[in-house]
């Protein structure tokens, strides 16, 4: 028989797709023939070799980098669709943040529910992240989430990240967080600051109704000056608009 | 929950929805593409790629393919996207003698017996669609008709080309064992 046409039958043999006559035939070939029996024996090998080769384990590097980029994802898409601040989207980006910062940083809050050295120390660096923007808004978000009281260092990692970084979402993230620690003066003389030199349109009409909720009437003067500033875009002049009446 | 009906609710715009596909495949995908690279970390960076295409180009998955094939077809493209654009002439074929790093991870390599070193080295030694095809059919055990609808092709075409590969491997096996 022909090399290709007895290989293809003894792998069919092997894999049990003859039926009972086809069978009966190849087991009295393998029995007269001893080159055809040697390749059988050989096929048998590789076949069963592939069969039973055992399963590898990617590293848990494979679903971290999912998560991580899974949240991306979310981000991007959440941006592309509405120009305008969603809070409970940050609320549900930090229930990820827990599962994407790992059982070290899980473990430190799962310890210590108040302000720590080492959360304070992890925050920084996540925010200080030259190369990563989801790392910097995880930083805000462990701010947002972990912190009860913001000192002068946060507070101003925070303000600097909300008015310098070139990343909208970190900028907003951080808003959020410093908008938690209202209550602190120096917190909300830096956000009635941040007003006059923010000119990121998403950022600013975030800032505004926050200050507006904070019923922050010492920013009135201001507003004015946004709603008639012919830079400004027109969603953000409205909302200036709407901040002054509500605040009067 | 099926896997096309989940993958429609990504494509609605529920991406959360992808980490149930995640779970479900990426020890799968990871295994096809640890075996079609030999090279374990490029298979998780890979893998990777295969999942952030299926939510990047979710809008073109077509309402009730089988997920299956489209996740395999993307993993195809994502491993030839990699060497196109890494266009090594000379790797056609899989470095052999790397290929035993590359494989065995300092826990997995005491249990490498003998015969799994010398089927992965005659895996190295065939071409790429001959080891895919047996990657999909015999490592992975899916059946023809899902690997012909993965490779657009029919099922007699994948059976005598499975053979064939089969047959080459045998010979790249029982060569090596001697050596």
């Amino acid at each position: 028989m022909e090399k290709e046409k007895l290989e293809t039958l003894l792998i069919d043999y092997i894999d049990g797709k003859l039926n009972n006559t086809e069978r009966h035939d190849v087991e009295q070939l393998l029995v007269a023939d001893t080159e055809a029996f040697k390749t059988y024996e050989q096929l048998k090998v590789v076949i069963h070799a592939m069969q039973a080769s055992a399963k590898m384990e990617p590293t848990a590097r494979l679903k971290r980098g999912f998560e991580q980029m899974l949240l991306e994802e979310e981000i991007a898409l959440k941006k592309g669709r509405v120009v305008l601040f969603q809070p409970s989207f940050y609320r549900v980006a930090a229930a990820i943040a827990f599962v994407v910062l790992g059982g070290a940083i899980a473990y430190i809050i799962a310890r210590q529910n108040q302000q720590s050295k080492q959360i304070k120390e992890t925050l920084m660096t996540m925010l200080d992240n030259q190369n990563s923007a989801s790392q910097r808004v995880l930083g805000a978000t462990v701010a947002y989430n972990d912190i009860e009281r913001a000192d002068d260092e946060i507070v101003n990692a925070l303000v600097n990240a909300m008015n310098e970084d070139p990343n909208t979402n970190v900028r907003l993230a951080a808003l959020e967080a410093l908008g938690k620690f209202r209550s602190q003066p120096h917190v909300r003389k830096a956000l009635v600051a941040s007003l006059t030199t923010q000119k990121d349109p998403v950022v600013q009409i975030a800032l505004i109704r926050l200050m507006v909720e904070m019923k922050e009437k010492d920013i009135t003067n201001e507003l004015e000056k946004i709603s008639t500033d012919e830079e400004s875009i027109q969603a953000v002049k409205d909302e200036a608009q709407a901040g002054i009446l509500r605040l009067s | 929950m099926t896997d096309e009906w989940i993958m429609e609710a990504v494509k609605r715009g529920e991406l959360q929805q992808a980490s149930l596909l995640f779970e479900r495949y990426n020890k799968r995908i990871f295994n096809f593409l640890a075996r079609m690279t030999m090279d374990r970390e490029l298979a998780e960076d890979l893998t990777q790629n295969v999942f952030l295409r299926i939510i990047k180009y979710r809008t073109s998955y077509k309402e009730g393919a089988r997920f299956q094939s489209w996740i395999y077809q993307v993993a195809r493209n994502v491993f030839s996207d990699h060497y196109q654009a890494n266009k090594n002439r000379f790797s056609d074929f899989v470095d052999v003698e790397k290929v035993s790093d590359y494989m065995a991870d300092n826990q997995e390599s005491e249990m490498w017996d003998e015969r799994e070193k010398l089927l992965h080295r005659s895996m190295a030694r065939l071409g790429d669609e001959q080891r895919e095809l047996l990657v999909l059919t015999r490592f992975q055990q899916m059946k023809y008709e899902e690997v012909a609808q993965i490779m657009n092709t029919t099922v007699a075409n994948i059976k005598v080309k499975v053979h064939r590969a089969i047959a080459k491997l045998r010979e790249h096996y029982f060569e090596l064992e001697k050596t």
